[in-house]
């Protein structure tokens, strides 16, 4: 039984690291990022997988185990909202705390004057990234942190502790999930390491996008010397994370460089200028790169073509995917491109239909890989996703 | 890269809260196993600089 098990993981490891690097394995590699959709089929509430971190675990294993797929994410519903309550975390909106429990959790961007990062504090920013974390942002950003020379308080103190530990005890599960998902449903796990654009960390964190908005206009200089000031910390948590077998990717989430947010001489001077030499640098090590670009990035898949051949694998949500093969194809795997509402509305045959046409008119040569255009949340249709996985699995062979 | 980078990056670098020649400051003549105190003082301050930055990046 071990034997066998350990035998489909390293058929699916072959197969989905083929593909990867725009090779053709024996069939088209199955690697779905199931997020809130791993509750609603485990029986949980998205409040029981967001909040207690075993149950999305396990949520996660019941689906590698059920559905024939290569790869999953040991957790895709990754904010642990155990670990940010410890901390005092104030910009989510938890299921169960601040939401209804069948919702999922809720980024909650504060308005422009209440950035935690403001225009002034561009230069302590740019001076020291990691000072500044720990004692501008994160008292900003925390309810019970408190900013150097402040009176201490208990809660302060033990933000730190039970943040600190809450994080290693978190991290660590990640290993024991990957071991239990390759020796209980011979499961790869898809991905190791986490890497955001240093302009999407400005937008997402730092200043929002709004100020980061106006900042391109009012400050551009110091915009571009931030992103540049973040991208050896970047480069830096991104390797620390790899896998050291350099077999999967490091994932990018990608989310304020796409078409419309800014435009293309703001994407090139900021966005891909600080982005490039990170990638380059990860590359040079030895590790691809998967770029999960969240949104509409045609105008900018030329700029993605200047990487080495095999360097990435290009997930597509928004654009279309044959016309993204037009231009990437020769050079990367895709991935996606099934859209999330065919998942959630469509029927099983609208589902059928439309992984037909993907893999007709881009997995014929090898480099492609099954997965929605997004995060898969609890309004997946579960049939739906039995219909995209037993036709991929049929009619995706080599 | 622009100046302002490459002064952050001296001062301190990827990985590290509190450098090790600032820590050396407080401590009084080492009698022992020098490279073992700063081996083990740079690996535990590593993991105060993941944790800042994981909270940013991740949570």
């Amino acid at each position: 039984m071990a034997q066998d098990m350990e035998r489909l993981y390293q058929e699916r490891l072959k197969r989905y690291t083929t593909a990867m690097r725009n090779g053709k394995p024996d069939k088209v590699p199955i690697r779905p990022f199931v997020a809130e959709f791993t509750a609603k089929y485990a029986g949980y509430t998205c409040q029981e997988v967001t909040h207690d971190y075993t149950k999305a675990f396990d949520a996660a294993r019941k689906c590698a185990a059920d559905f024939d797929w290569d790869a999953v994410v040991g957790n895709m519903v990754y904010v642990w909202t155990g670990l940010t309550e410890a901390q005092g975390t104030a910009y989510y909106a938890v299921p169960g705390i601040d939401l209804d429990p069948d919702v999922g959790f809720q980024y909650k961007e504060p308005p422009e004057g209440f950035a935690y990062m403001q225009p002034e504090d561009y230069d302590a920013l740019i001076e020291d990234p990691t000072g500044f974390l720990y004692n501008v942002w994160l008292p900003r950003a925390s309810r019970d942190v408190e900013p150097p020379g402040s009176p201490t308080s208990f809660r302060n103190n033990l933000a730190f502790v039970k943040g600190g530990m809450a994080m290693m005890q978190y991290f660590s599960g990640f290993g024991d999930q990957a071991a239990r998902l390759r020796a209980e449903s011979g499961t790869v796990s898809a991905i190791a390491g986490i890497l955001k654009a240093p302009f999407d960390i400005l937008a997402d964190k730092l200043r929002g996008f709004i100020g980061l908005t106006m900042d391109l206009f009012e400050r551009p200089e110091k915009v571009l010397a931030a992103c540049e000031a973040l991208m050896p910390h970047l480069t830096w948590v991104a390797l620390s994370g790899a896998d050291p077998d350099k077999q999967v990717p490091i994932s990018i989430w990608m989310h304020r460089g796409c078409v419309p947010f800014v435009s293309p001489e703001q994407f090139e001077r900021y966005y891909w200028a600080t982005l490039k030499p990170i990638i380059e640098e990860i590359i040079a090590r030895g590790h691809q790169v998967l770029f999960y670009a969240e949104g509409n990035w045609r105008p900018h898949l030329k700029s993605f073509a200047e990487l080495p051949a095999g360097s990435i694998i290009y997930h597509v949500d928004q654009d279309d995917i044959l016309k993204v093969h037009d231009v990437l194809g020769d050079r990367f795997c895709l991935s996606g491109g099934i859209p999330n509402f065919l998942l959630s509305y469509g029927t099983p045959d609208q589902v059928r239909e439309h992984c037909k046409r993907v893999i007709d008119g881009v997995a014929r040569d090898g480099g492609y890989i099954c997965d929605a255009s997004a995060i898969m949340q609890d309004d997946t249709s579960v049939e739906n996703m039995r219909a995209m996985t037993d036709f991929v699995r049929e009619y995706g062979v080599y | 890269m622009s100046n302002h980078a490459e002064t952050q990056e001296a001062s301190r670098p990827p990985g590290v809260c509190i450098p090790w020649q600032e820590k050396l400051k407080d401590l009084p003549e080492i009698k022992g196993d020098r490279e073992l105190v700063q081996r083990v003082w740079e690996d535990v301050d590593a993991l105060g600089y993941v944790y800042i930055w994981h909270c940013l990046l991740s949570f």
